[in-house]
């Protein structure tokens, strides 16, 4: 049913050859140029906008929050006080939210890649019995929304006991079809069945040639594929809101929303929010910055090499 | 995992060399499934097994007596009444045709939006690429909850500075009323993935080979006409995908509505699909209808990134 | 695959059936945990914890009820899990019942303190011959209000509903409103119904009565409908919003109709020491009561417990004694007392910010005995609730609250029949 999909997104990765160094540079810049670099600049401002805002009004008190500008600072600058609240708020539960964040999207992404290679590698490089229907199942699983199953899976994990568990949150964060689904992909535009060819006259095992072979030259999708799952489970709200309880295991996605919803009755945690906020986002975007340039190759350099 | 060292089949090395093909071959037959199966494992426990969970669920129906259900509780087959009751649900009908209505809408003004900012990004009269490129991306970075934290606050009034510069030129936005908030919403889910959806285009774009550029230049042809036919038909495949995947965000939207709603009075607790089931489950505790619920919004999601990719199909070929 | 069949519906399994759980034995130590919406509310533990080293209460902080800590409840509870107490609100007392989720504490020996409660609230937590949980605070209603703004107009605490609608029109002159009306939160319109005389569920032998378009309830609504008609209440944001505080620093929101625990909400308000009063609670002339009530919640003893005995001890001492009263009060900033011979240390005397002003002697106290004692909360009041509001909404669309209420009545009964339980109109 699904094997239609599978032409259109290889043909994302078909148009092979070179990384061009884009249009000719030496095309007419002036008036066109200001028109375009005017255009980027407009659209910056409105990506920056809210994160400048949270800037500011993180070195405001509960007080100056309402009564100055919000898009300037206000006489007292009250940063470092609301940074150390937002710190030692509750025996430094940020600081825990924030480690679980980590563990849940650092641990579930690495082993998420590494399944997800080992799965698209043995359905890219092997002919079996069962492929088609396996890979067909799979990638039905890209297209069921991970909220549908995020209910079902709590009853199940209920009757297991995993519910409210560190694993309630990691083993579904360990599965990734759409990662499943890059690896195939490009282990068929790049993983040469010569060399496998030749690694198995050398009379390396299947697994080994998988290791030594497969991996390295799926690198860059792997790198791809990881980013994409960390992003994923850094972000997700809905799994963990279904599955915790015990807010000594939350991510900080659902810490700092415990945190807005008192501020209906503790005005005060408005200090905490915006802190909280600020803090959780700096890391993110510093690696958002950073990473931007692996991934630009990503879902389509399969066929760039 | 005790499998894995069996199939090392080490001792091979020193058989003849017949035999040892056989052991190969008898080795890679198992290879794809031992290589397979820590993915399939956790697929079948996460995917496979919730899926079923769910439908024989919905299926299921509890019946009390007495006044709370005290004198007793029982389960039995309920037939289709729980998709009957989600379905005459006006609430839950309300916020699908809510989703769509977001979907047509959000889903293509992001999609031409990334599109224009990919092309103006490569095209020659661009500066500093690099550092528009990391500006749009970094909202990705921010979890859907925290970017509405965020825009929450440019929403509220009293709150937000945006209000003070709307009445500098005289107007008075109502970011969230009944009519607007759902396009508040749509504004914190384009912030967020826009750059993403880019830069998967901008890829697709550093992938088309340069000799079709040198080629345009020989025939004189504007940076407009170089977009429209040669760019756009070949970052297709990439459209394709940020489009399903934005339809199936759209069907999955929980988290902005979620934490929206504490501002906006005008967000019920059933505004999208995913908030209904969510609080017919943990509000209502109506367990059975929410599993049908969540059975109707995967059929809806897979419906209609299928539809979409059978449509882009047939129009290609 | 044994699994899947066990993967029974949560909920359908009643923990009141099961023999009653023996006391700890001496020297054994009970850790027990409470969850809690309330403000350092381990600091209220920690002095019955210094007192009782072998009953050890730890507190965890969960979103106030409907706004994420039910859901977090009933979660934990569908895992098999959860704390032994939770804060509920009376009026969640029987959707908690309805999924077996609250131990019968009747049977742990309950009604012995009776007698240290109030008697409309110990009625509110008993039903069919059970206790489902320990009184914590309740919430009857007042004004609060600012006088300067009042002043504004030359006028002062409305005493009826009539005037309070003529001194929000010369009011909306100055471009001030007097108050909110939630319409995203019906349950302040409850209030309101249930001020005026009505009472929407009764409970039967053979099941459940619903009114809720009885007179009292019509009158309320009619007079809302025109308040809002002629934009006499504030609509587009509801009380202790962003919005509000700061519309009520700024002197353009007057007053707010709430419960005595508004008190410490108003007391956020940027600047509002000494500008705010405390005035009994318009009345529907010549018919239904003083004051209403608003939230009010108990320290329940949930469904997986193991040691409810003690549980049923620590809710006792925190909602009954002078220490846990006053340490609920200072640290907390708990609703009113449910013990009616004391409502805290705290609380006797005069108030600073309210200008000197003895308002919970004067105010609440008298409004506590003015209350509504025929309402009774039902099992599905959240999502009654929901379905109203769900109407309300749609205020601004043309649909009149009066309309919204007898359709929402429609669906409330299916609700119920859907849930399997029985429910008939009220005839006559």
């Amino acid at each position: 049913m699904t094997s239609t999909v599978t032409p259109t997104s290889t043909a994302a990765a078909a148009p092979a050859g070179k990384s061009p160094a884009g249009p000719a540079r030496s095309a007419r810049k002036g008036r066109s140029s200001t028109i375009i670099v005017t255009g980027l600049l407009v659209v910056a401002l409105y990506f920056l906008t809210p994160v400048y805002w949270v800037l500011v009004a993180s070195t405001k008190s509960t007080e100056d929050l309402f009564s100055t500008n919000g898009f300037w600072f206000a006489p007292t600058f009250a940063l470092w006080d609301n940074i150390a609240q937002v710190l030692s708020a509750d025996d430094g539960i940020f600081i825990r939210w924030f480690l679980n964040s980590v563990l849940y999207a650092g641990v579930g992404a690495l082993l998420a890649t590494y399944f997800a290679a080992a799965g698209g590698y043995a359905l890219a490089k092997y002919e079996f019995r069962g492929r088609n229907l396996v890979f067909g199942t799979i990638l039905g699983g890209v297209l069921v929304p991970g909220t549908a199953t995020a209910l079902p899976l709590f009853l199940l994990f209920s009757q297991l006991g995993l519910a409210n568990t560190y694993w309630s949150v990691l083993l579904p964060s360990l599965v990734s079809p759409f990662g499943l689904f890059l690896c195939r992909i490009y282990s068929q535009a790049t993983v040469d069945t010569s060399l496998i060819e030749a690694a198995r006259l050398d009379g390396a095992s299947e697994l080994r040639i998988f290791h030594t072979i497969g991996l390295r030259v799926l690198t860059p999708a792997l790198v791809t594929v990881f980013l994409f799952q960390l992003v994923g489970i850094w972000n997700n709200y809905f799994l963990p809101l279904v599955m915790l309880s015990d807010t000594g295991l939350y991510p900080i996605t659902l810490g700092l929303n415990t945190w807005l919803s008192q501020v209906d009755r503790l005005p005060e945690f408005y200090e905490l929010t915006t802190g909280g906020v600020l803090l959780s986002i700096i890391p993110l975007s510093i690696a958002m910055v950073i990473l931007q340039r692996f991934w630009r190759g990503g879902l389509t350099e399969g066929a760039v090499k | 995992m005790t499998t894995t060292s069996r199939a090392g089949q080490r001792p091979a090395r020193q058989l003849p060399r017949t035999k040892a093909r056989n052991n190969r071959t008898d080795g890679a037959a198992r290879a794809p499934w031992m290589l397979l199966a820590p993915f399939l494992v956790l697929f079948v426990l996460t995917f496979i097994l919730p899926i079923f969970v769910a439908v024989l669920s919905s299926f299921t129906k509890v019946t009390r007596s007495g006044l709370f259900g005290e004198t007793g509780v029982e389960s039995e087959f309920a037939g289709f009444s729980n998709y009957a009751q989600a379905l005459g649900d006006g609430s839950f009908i309300a916020s699908i045709g809510r989703m769509l209505l977001f979907g047509i809408i959000q889903v293509p003004v992001m999609i031409a939006l990334c599109t224009v900012l990919a092309l103006m990004l490569e095209s020659a009269s661009a500066k500093w690429p690099s550092f528009f490129r990391a500006a749009y991306f970094l909202p990705y970075g921010v979890p859907g909850v925290i970017a509405t934290i965020l825009w929450s606050f440019l929403y509220v009034p009293g709150l937000s500075p945006l209000f003070d510069i709307a009445a500098l030129v005289g107007l008075t936005p109502d970011f969230l009323g009944a009519n607007s908030v759902l396009w508040s919403i749509a504004n914190i889910v384009t912030w967020s993935y826009t750059g993403y959806n880019m830069l998967i285009i901008v890829a697709q774009l550093k992938a088309i080979p340069g000799e079709l550029y040198e080629a345009a230049k020989v025939d004189g042809a504007s940076t407009f006409r170089v977009a429209l036919s040669i760019q756009l038909p070949l970052i297709k495949p990439a459209l394709v995908l940020t489009t399903v995947f934005s339809i199936i965000g759209t069907l999955q939207l929980f988290a902005e509505a979620e934490v929206l709603k504490t501002v906006a009075p005008a967000i019920d607790s059933q505004y999208t699909p995913n908030l209904s089931a969510y609080t017919t489950a943990f509000a209502y505790n109506d367990y059975n209808v929410a599993a049908a619920q969540a059975v109707l919004i995967a059929l809806a999601a897979f419906t209609l990134s299928f539809a979409f990719l059978k449509f882009t199909n047939r129009k290609s070929s | 695959m044994g699994l899947l069949s066990g993967c029974a519906t949560p909920g359908t399994r009643s923990v009141n059936a099961s023999p009653v759980i023996a006391q700890a034995a001496a020297g054994e130590k009970v850790t027990l945990t409470y969850w809690t919406w309330l403000k350092d509310a381990q600091k209220v533990a920690d002095i019955w914890n210094a007192a009782h080293p072998g009953v050890q209460v730890e507190t965890v902080w969960i979103p106030g009820g409907n706004r994420g800590g039910y859901q977090k409840l009933y979660s934990a509870l569908a895992a098999g899990g959860g704390p032994d107490l939770g804060q509920v609100e009376m009026r969640s007392l029987p959707e908690f019942m309805l999924v077996n989720g609250l131990v019968d504490l009747a049977r742990y020996g309950a009604q012995d303190y009776s007698h240290l409660y109030d008697k409309t609230l110990w009625g509110q937590v008993s039903f069919t011959g059970g206790v489902y949980g320990i009184p914590q605070d309740s919430g009857p209603m007042a004004t609060f209000y600012q006088p300067s703004v009042l002043d504004q107009v030359g006028g002062t605490a409305p005493g009826t509903w009539d005037e309070w609608a003529a001194l929000a029109g010369e009011l909306r002159r100055k471009d001030i409103y007097l108050d909110c009306f939630p319409l995203s939160d019906a349950s302040v319109f409850a209030a309101f119904a249930s001020q005026a005389g009505a009472s929407w569920f009764r409970a039967e032998d053979d099941g459940w009565v619903i009114n809720m378009t009885d007179d009292a309830t019509m009158k309320a609504a009619r007079f809302f409908d025109q308040a809002i008609n002629d934009d006499l209440v504030q609509t587009s944001f509801r009380p202790y919003s962003p919005g509000w505080f700061a519309a009520a620093a700024k002197g353009t929101i007057a007053s707010v109709v709430t419960a005595s625990w508004g008190d410490a909400l108003i007391k956020g308000v940027s600047g509002g020491e000494g500008k705010w009063r405390v005035a009994p609670m318009p009345t529907w002339a010549g018919s239904g009561f003083g004051s209403s009530y608003q939230g009010g919640s108990t320290a329940a003893v949930l469904a997986n417990s193991k040691h409810p005995r003690e549980a049923l001890e620590f809710a006792v001492w925190m909602t009954s004694s002078r220490e846990g009263i006053d340490a609920e009060i200072s640290n907390s900033g708990i609703g009113w007392s449910p013990s009616p011979g004391f409502i805290g240390t705290p609380r006797q005397g005069p108030s600073d910010f309210f200008g000197g002003q003895r308002y919970n002697e004067e105010i609440f106290v008298p409004a506590t005995q003015q209350q509504n004692t025929d309402w009774t909360w039902w099992p599905v009041t959240q999502q009654s609730f929901e379905i109203l509001s769900d109407g309300f909404r749609k205020k601004a669309s043309g649909t009149t609250l009066v309309d919204s209420i007898a359709s929402a009545e429609q669906q409330i009964m299916a609700v119920f029949r859907n849930k399997g339980l029985s429910i008939r109109k009220e005839t006559a």
